[in-house]
């Protein structure tokens, strides 16, 4: 929660560079009736996108968030209702002078099979008339922010490169302008789990400097709770169940429906969304150093309430755990015991922590800082406590709703 | 060498070494694509030697005499070509846009009597549409009554389906994800139209064009019938005065010639072909 806020405080000041408005996309009763249906596919959807955040638009399908996203650069034009975008309302504007100024993602790529990778990525700069030496530069470093080599794959075409490539190629193609705002339309959807998860990851490492304003339709929403600062669940017509944090969306789902979507298991997907480091974790284990002389390190440990010894080396890194028995074997100190395993950073989900531990046979994650040195022990028990924590804390938070008006920190 | 169960890890390596096995497969393909484009003139000229040594073996009688000189010959030779070329330039000239015209989302309403013109325009047999033509342009004041005019005309009409339906079919089968993203990118409807439908569709369209051609070299033997001149005048004297020598000749010389620009569209076919695809 603490980590969410502090990333909303982050966008202000970029927020205060811009037009001076915290909203960067407003959809104003937005509506979308196809010619032959009876019903609109999108219904009066107003939704307001804040400057600098990833909404993610998820739904079962069929429930509008394509036609939603698809609305806001006009591929699809409105049949009604206003986008204002960065304070312009562009509902009428020249929609190809629009789409130069939002990059656009879609899941199945559309790379342009005859051209070159580099002759890709220049797409929106050549249209924009940049000169020749600045598109250049600017596709070998878009093609370094995405991972791959300018050397190697600038002069490729897309047919030669794998299914993550090509997608990287995508990113880097919409970013080409350096647009204030993306419009990605399931872009992993079609990437095999670990690719997905790596290209994922990568992104959101990416947006922490980049600060777009990124409107992201998924159907996953395990997916929508990773990428999202904010996540937009939408049922039939793209009617609005819950527009709230990821955070929001898993303790305080607003009605059945919501439930019903995020599904069995919120619990574990909240541990996703704390982080080991915002856990009160043991940090006075027992430990010892490596070389210091077995019979200190016995006594330490027959004289302490722990079970084990966490053995570190010269440089703090967790080595071997040794418990009473194993100094009974006349073998030098640096084999006995069980080696230390089930290292987790800080800044590591407690869902990853908790992974960890299954994994390792102690029971018990390590948390060790960048460098790998023993920070502390983190001990299923606490992610216990901290699940209990964030109960109370909902709880807390209905009570307190229910007395004054909701806190609307879109609307602000 | 395949791994029971793949990890998509090991998927990655699988897609490089597809590739490179995509690059050997290539390379055999273009050494093939050597050979062929090699062994089509060689057997061109082995053919028209072969014609050559045959006549040359036969005593020739004077009517076979008369009709086959070199002036005769390239004559019509160069009759059949420009029929042929000025047909194809024309017919290109209606049929792509036509084509283009009949996929825009605007004015697809008129697709269906495109290509019922199209259709008419092959369905005719090409000996009854030459024919009507010749009638029309005898009839209609203003006109010239024989020539090369009407028999272009009527090529036109004859080779107009297979282009149309081959723009039609390539500028179709472009995938709509790729016009989408470059919609998206802010590309006008004509940008997107030439910048990615149609080098994507060129592959098909030229095989349109390659088809024509052929076509038309095929009933520009017809010519001669209306005063347009070309091969077919030899072909029909020797099969007429029954001089195998004669009718064998033209026949040989139009097989050849059909033959050779099925070759050099291959060739142009290729090369304007976008890499890549």
């Amino acid at each position: 929660m603490t980590d969410r806020a502090n990333a909303d405080t982050a966008v202000s000041p970029a927020a205060a560079e811009g037009t001076g408005s915290s909203v960067m996309i407003d959809l104003i009763e937005l509506t979308k009736r196809f010619p032959g249906t009876q019903d609109p596919a999108v219904d009066r959807l107003t939704l307001q996108i804040p400057r600098g955040e990833i909404v993610v638009f998820v739904g079962p399908s069929g429930c509008g968030k394509t036609t939603s996203l698809k609305m806001i650069n006009r591929i699809i034009e409105p049949t009604s209702g206003s986008i204002v975008i960065d304070g312009e309302d562009v509902t009428t504007i020249d929609p190809n002078r629009l789409r130069r100024r939002i990059g656009y993602v879609i899941q199945q790529i559309g790379l342009f099979p005859h051209v070159t990778i580099e002759e890709n990525v220049a797409t929106v700069p050549k249209l924009l008339g940049w000169d020749r030496d600045r598109i250049h530069a600017r596709v070998d470093e878009l093609l370094d922010v995405v991972g791959l080599d300018p050397e190697i794959y600038r002069q490729r075409y897309p047919k030669e490169l794998s299914g993550g490539q090509r997608q990287r190629v995508g990113v880097a193609r919409a970013l080409a302008a350096d647009p204030p705002v993306l419009l990605m339309d399931e872009p992993f959807g079609a990437i095999d789990p670990i690719t997905r998860t790596r290209l994922q990851n990568e992104f959101l490492r990416l947006q922490a400097e980049l600060q777009k304003t990124i409107a992201f339709v998924t159907h996953d929403i395990d997916e929508a709770i990773k990428m999202g600062d904010r996540i937009a669940i939408l049922r039939e017509h793209s009617h609005i169940a819950q527009f709230a944090t990821p955070e929001e969306i898993l303790t305080q789902p607003a009605n059945e429906f919501v439930e019903d979507f995020v599904g069995t298991g919120a619990t574990l997907k909240r541990l996703k969304l704390s982080r080991v480091r915002e856990v009160d974790y043991t940090t006075d284990a027992l430990t010892g150093r490596i070389d210091e002389p077995r019979e200190v390190l016995r006594r330490r440990l027959h004289e302490s309430e722990w079970t084990a010894i966490l053995l570190l080396d010269a440089d703090g890194r967790p080595q071997r755990w040794l418990r009473g028995p194993d100094f009974l074997h006349d073998r030098p100190v640096t084999q006995l015991g069980l080696p230390a395993r089930a290292f987790v950073e800080g800044h590591a989900t407690l869902s990853d922590a908790l992974e960890e531990m299954l994994l390792g046979s102690a029971g018990v994650a390590i948390v060790v800082d960048n460098r790998g040195s023993y920070l502390g022990i983190l001990d299923i028990d606490d992610i216990i406590t901290s699940i209990q924590t964030m109960r109370d804390a909902d709880a807390e938070f209905h009570r307190a709703a229910k007395l004054v008006d909701p806190l609307d920190e879109v609307a602000e | 060498m395949t791994p029971p169960s793949r990890t998509p890890e090991t998927l990655d390596e699988a897609r490089s070494r597809a590739d490179t096995e995509d690059a050997a497969a290539r390379r055999r393909a273009r050494r093939a694509a050597l050979v062929h484009y090699l062994g089509m003139p060689v057997v061109l000229a082995g053919v028209l030697l072969a014609l050559y040594l045959y006549v040359g073996g036969q005593e020739l009688d004077s009517i076979e005499a008369r009709t086959l000189t070199a002036d005769n010959l390239i004559g019509q030779t160069r009759q059949h070509i420009v029929l042929t070329v000025y047909s194809t330039f024309f017919v290109l000239l209606l049929a792509i846009p036509m084509g283009i015209v009949a996929t825009r989302p605007a004015t697809r309403r008129f697709a269906p009597a495109i290509i019922g013109l199209g259709n008419a325009g092959q369905a005719i047999p090409s000996l009854g549409m030459l024919a009507l033509l010749f009638y029309v342009f005898r009839t209609t004041p203003g006109l010239p009554s024989t020539g090369t005019v009407p028999v272009v005309v009527s090529l036109v009409g004859y080779s107009f389906l297979p282009i149309l339906r081959n723009t039609m079919v390539g500028l179709d089968q472009v995938d709509r994800f790729v016009l989408e993203a470059g919609r998206g990118m802010g590309m006008s409807n004509g940008l997107v139209l030439r910048r990615l439908e149609l080098p994507l569709a060129v592959p098909v369209i030229l095989a349109g064009v390659r088809t024509a051609l052929v076509l038309n070299v095929g009933t520009a033997t017809l010519a001669f019938l209306f005063g347009g001149g070309g091969l077919g005048q030899t072909i029909f004297s020797g099969f007429q005065l029954r001089r195998t020598p004669v009718l064998l000749t033209g026949a040989v010389l139009v097989a050849v010639l059909a033959l050779l620009v099925d070759y050099l569209a291959g060739l142009i076919e290729e090369k304007l072909s976008p890499k890549g695809l």
